[in-house]
């Protein structure tokens, strides 16, 4: 990701007349020794986590014999917690099917279009009051409808 | 003359290191981009997902992608397979630090604004990975055939095949049959180390192109 960022810094100085002096760490050595650093900590990380807790292996699949409970990987718990949320009907379509669409395909539709629907040239935070608000609320949906699918199993 | 230099001049001389490296080697990273950790999070998922080739690669050399092998040969790697345990656990880890990593990623660039302009395509670049992301997380989960597997693919599958008009279709494509079975096995394995490796790695290629050539927003 260095390398990345910082190739383009070069990109982009070359086509000023005069290069700007950017303050910054040096990309060498400087840059790059915190970036092992980091990388270091997180593989270290890693392996202890993967020590700690080590992948589990429960008995093997039979197709005859339903557990109870049965969890999803945990980023998916929402799509389940929103389809036991959302019980009624909207006049012909049934509630399953609203239950299923809005989580993945409304969800991700919106995701894409984010860009396009969010005109505002600004990214100062404090200038983005809806754009902030409606992210804040999606966030803490999600949650909620994670924490649902638990609660209601 | 040392050896280092010797080198250097030889490789110097055939790929003209001494304009190549002194862009990389001496700009410095900009001071909002050492000074914030949030700056972090892409490259954070870019190394699990190393971790996750690297570790994978070793998995596929002992996992046997079928109903009557699958799980004793994923039991063998947990038991039998020196470090097979470790490598198996640190996938795992990686695996879901790095959908962790991918969410907050995306969390940065919503709040902080940068995908607007110029940077509109890379956040559907970026939307694409996070589908990919959580795709092989999906098809992974299957793999080692134990209940959990078994049972949440069966769920998963279903859902996905209710989703009006070509619901139907993704869960043919996806278990190809009736029931999750050998058919299905084959094809989640295919699309977990085949498909979505080389999807990723284009789509990938793409995001940090953009970003090289787009810079990273809101700079000094
Ligand atoms: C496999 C998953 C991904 C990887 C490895 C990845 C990696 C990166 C890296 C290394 C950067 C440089 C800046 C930084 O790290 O913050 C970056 C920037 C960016 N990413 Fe991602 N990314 C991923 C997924 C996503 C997702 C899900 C989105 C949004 C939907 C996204 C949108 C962007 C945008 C718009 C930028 C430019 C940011 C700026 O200029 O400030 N990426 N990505």
């Amino acid at each position: 990701m260095a390398l990345i960022e910082v190739e383009k810094h070069e990109v982009e100085e070359e086509q000023k007349p005069e290069p700007v002096r950017v303050r910054g760490l040096p990309f060498f050595p400087h840059f790059l020794l915190r970036e092992v650093v980091v990388m270091c900590l997180i593989a270290g990380g890693l392996i202890m986590l993967a020590s700690i807790y080590p992948a589990g292996l429960l008995k093997p699949a039979d197709p005859f014999d339903t557990p109870s409970p049965i969890y999803p990987e945990w980023y998916f718990l929402y799509v389940f917690g929103f389809l036991k949320f959302w019980t009624w009907d909207l006049g012909p379509i049934p509630a399953k099917m609203i239950g299923v669409t809005v989580p993945m395909v409304l969800w991700y539709g919106l995701l894409i279009l984010v860009p396009f629907i969010d005109r505002n040239p600004s990214s100062d935070i404090r200038k983005r009051k809806v754009a902030v608000t409606l992210g804040v609320i999606v966030l803490i949906g999600i949650l909620y409808f994670t924490y649902f699918s638990i609660v209601h199993h | 003359m040392t050896l280092n230099d010797k080198i250097y001049k030889w490789l110097d001389d055939r790929f003209k290191l001494s304009e190549l490296l002194p862009p990389i080697v001496k700009h410095p990273a900009p001071l909002n981009v050492v000074s914030n950790p949030l700056y972090c999070l892409g490259g954070t998922a870019f190394l699990c997902f190393l971790i996750l080739v690297i570790t994978g690669i070793f998995l596929a050399m002992y996992y046997k992608p079928t109903p009557a092998e699958a799980y004793k040969s994923v039991e063998h790697i947990m038991t039998a397979v020196p470090m097979g345990s470790l490598i198996r656990s640190v996938h795992h880890w990686a695996a879901n630090t790095m959908i962790a990593a991918v969410m907050l990623h995306m969390m940065r660039i919503y709040f902080m604004g940068a995908y607007k302009k110029p940077r509109e395509l890379n956040w559907v670049v970026g939307i694409s990975l996070l589908l990919i992301t959580t795709t092989f997380g999906f098809s992974g989960y299957l793999l080692p055939w134990d209940q959990l597997a078994f049972w949440a693919t069966k769920i998963g599958t279903g859902i996905a095949g209710s989703i009006p008009v070509i619901g139907g279709y993704i869960s043919l494509i996806l278990v190809g049959g009736n029931d999750i079975g050998a058919e299905t096995l084959t094809r989640f394995f295919a699309i977990h180390v085949m498909i979505l490796p080389i999807a990723i790695a284009t789509l990938l290629g793409l995001h940090f192109m953009m970003v090289r050539i787009q810079g990273i927003s809101g700079r000094l």
